[in-house]
């Protein structure tokens, strides 16, 4: 079937934040390195898309060129560039070494808003591999090119795309601490919180409305919950001592976190409307920094029960006691399960580097997959694909991407300030599979 | 004699938290040097012995000063309270003089003494007291204990290496072993509150170990003299 599909397509992405600060910083993105076998992919300019800020093919292109895992291939020098399936002349792009072929155009509807339409042809085998129409508002262009993105990656490497998703992380200028919210791809960055105290550990929720944080506004750690759609802003708790590392579970119904009220540091649940506290771990030293399993039913967090920081698992209910996880190196810290649950991302001191490592959790095997001086705060795209995480170059806080596999870098700086404390956002609710 | 199992207190709390490693390796050491180990078991006895004899004397020698003193209070303030008991910090560098001594706020503020000394320092990943700090501690529970209405800020610091979360968590342990010194010294724990800022609030900004080092530290905090 070469049917056209219509897709309605809902835009989460435009975060009209409430009462939001436009940030000034954009971020750039700097890919170091690429995937074993890069997959071809040709995409052409789309008709009728110069007349807008944000082209379409570019948007695409960048995303794909960003995951390291595609070779974009030249236009070639056909002129008018086809836009209908009739227009594609195969010989000439099989000459061209094109193997994908991503052709579309715009078109302005009466109602003011645009259609965008894109096909991706197989050259091979002189057949569309995939074909979309989406109706938008032109302020929707760029989420509209992330969209087309996800669907070509997906439909090429079988994994999800991830190139509709948000950002977040803290920005300090000066005294001054930012909390931001961005597109995946660094653009349009939103501040969402500033103040000058010190703002960590960002998290989002798994529906993507709600990010918790850290914030020392009263000259202590508390923890807060913000709605990043209303920009209404709650405490989650504020109890006596120390607040902090809140953690999401899975449905988004309650969260671990690390108080101090009853001495050390220890791990408690908490209902997101900050009712229900209740104490489960119970050791004579620190416990902090719990991730929920993708499943719910376990925690990872880190411990210094031993002597020496390490990261153990416990059931959530507490129905046994935690176990031990990593044992090379006296300082591992800040677990985060993988999207499948299979494995955990965390720091590992090693020779006096502090890198992100990757650890299976079946068996136990440890894999180190960045040679950072001072990396930071891991945090897995929820495809599992690529891990984002705190850096820095001479002295400048900056954030970084590694592919799971260790092969495939990206650097992300801030134009000012020091950037640190990422996390990624979860894919969105709505981004249902069209079906075709 | 109060002074005298204060001071013991801290020894015990210092080596305590400093010298694993060491004692395993002593256990070991008595396995095949049975005989050394006596002598030197002698020796330390002897050491032991002397020791206490020095202490008693320093004692007996701190006394006297103290009743002169007092004679010289009773002589030159009328209206003093000779059975209110004195408290004097344990070090020899004194931190006030006998003319501010009745200023607190002048006694926290004399430049070269163990009071303007405000921050404790550690190893990475350290939280344990280091010896070196013990008299500056002792000075500041002896200065709440003469003071009981004077209340204090231990903040607790980390540099800004490895997790955030795990850092703040540990600058609440190294707040809480300064409070925990403390207390242990007979300071009232209600005059104490501990905070930590993490890695968030370096004083250093380097990275390197010169830098780490400034950052890994707890801060003891006094109220705003305007206050």
């Amino acid at each position: 079937m070469r049917r056209l599909t219509l897709a309605r397509m809902l835009i989460v992405g435009c975060f009209l934040l409430f009462g939001s600060i436009p940030g000034h910083a954009q971020l750039t993105i700097d890919v170091i390195g690429g995937g074993a076998s890069q997959i071809p992919i040709t995409v052409l300019p789309l008709k009728n898309e110069q007349g807008y800020e944000q082209r379409i093919s570019e948007i695409v292109s960048a995303d794909l060129r960003r995951s390291g895992l595609f070779r974009l291939g030249a236009v070639g020098s056909k002129r008018p560039f086809p836009t209908e399936v009739k227009d594609v002349d195969y010989p000439y792009w099989r000459a061209e070494r094109a193997q994908n072929l991503v052709i579309g155009d715009l078109r302005k509807r009466s109602d003011g808003r645009i259609e965008v339409r894109f096909r991706m042809m197989d050259i091979a085998s002189r057949s569309q591999a995939l074909g979309f129409s989406f109706v938008v508002d032109v302020s929707q262009l760029r989420a509209t090119g992330h969209k087309i993105a996800d669907l070509i990656y997906e439909k090429l490497t079988g994994d999800t795309g991830v190139f509709s998703t948000k950002i977040s992380y803290v920005v300090k200028r000066g005294e001054t601490f930012e909390l931001q919210i961005a597109d995946a791809d660094g653009y349009n960055p939103q501040v969402v919180h500033r103040f000058d105290e010190p703002i960590i550990s960002p998290q989002w929720s798994p529906e993507g409305a709600r990010v918790a944080y850290v914030s020392f506004e009263r000259r202590k750690a508390v923890v807060y919950v913000l709605n990043v759609f209303d920009g209404t802003r709650k405490v989650l708790a504020a109890f006596e001592g120390s607040n902090s590392a809140p953690a999401w579970s899975p449905d988004g119904k309650r969260l671990a976190v690390t108080l101090t009220k009853d001495g050390l540091s220890q791990l408690y649940l908490i209902n997101a409307d900050g009712s229900g506290l209740r104490r489960i771990t119970y050791s004579q030293s620190i416990d902090t920094e719990p991730n929920f399993s993708p499943d719910g039913k376990h925690l990872l967090f880190t411990s210094d029960r031993a002597g020496s920081p390490q990261i153990y698992r416990m059931p959530v209910d507490g129905s046994s006691d935690p176990r031990r996880m990593t044992f090379e190196g006296r300082y591992n810290v800040t677990p985060r399960y993988s999207p499948d649950g299979k494995s955990f991302v965390f720091i590992h001191r090693n020779q006096g580097r502090f890198n992100v490592a990757v650890q299976t959790i079946a068996t136990r095997q440890l894999q180190i997959l960045t040679s950072g001086r001072l990396d930071q705060s891991p945090t897995f795209a929820p495809n599992g694909k690529m891990i984002l995480y705190a850096s820095e170059i001479k002295g400048r806080g900056i954030l970084a991407a590694v592919s799971s596999d260790g092969r495939v870098k990206q650097r992300i700086t801030a134009q000012a300030g020091d950037i640190r404390e990422p996390a990624w956002g979860p894919l969105l609710n709505n981004r249902q599979k069209e079906s075709q | 004699m109060n002074k005298v199992i204060i001071a013991f207190s801290v020894a015990v709390l210092v080596g305590g938290c400093a010298s694993q490693g060491q004692q395993v390796a002593e256990v070991e050491q008595r396995d095949l040097f049975e005989e050394t180990q006596r002598d030197a078991e002698l020796e330390r006895a002897e050491a032991d012995k002397q020791a206490q004899i020095q202490q008693e004397q320093e004692e007996l020698k701190r006394q006297l000063e103290e009743q002169q003193r007092r004679q010289e209070l009773t002589d030159s303030e009328e209206m003093g309270m000779p059975d209110e008991p004195v408290i004097r910090p344990l070090s020899d560098n004194n931190f006030g003089t006998g003319d501010n001594r009745d200023d607190p706020w002048m006694q926290l503020n004399e430049p070269d003494s163990l009071l303007a000394k405000r921050s404790i320092f550690y190893d990475f990943d350290r939280y344990d007291i280091k010896e070196e700090f013990v008299p500056v501690i002792e000075a500041h529970a002896n200065f709440l204990l003469e003071h009981p209405d004077f209340k204090i800020k231990i903040e607790g610091n980390c540099d800004d290496r490895g997790s955030r979360e795990y850092n703040l968590a540990l600058g609440q342990r190294r707040a809480e072993s300064v409070k925990r010194a403390m207390t242990l010294l007979g300071v009232d724990e209600n005059q104490i509150e501990t905070v930590s800022f993490g890695a968030e609030r370096p004083l250093a900004f380097g990275q390197d170990e010169a830098n780490w080092s400034q950052n890994r530290r707890s801060d003891i905090v006094y109220p705003d003299q305007s206050l």
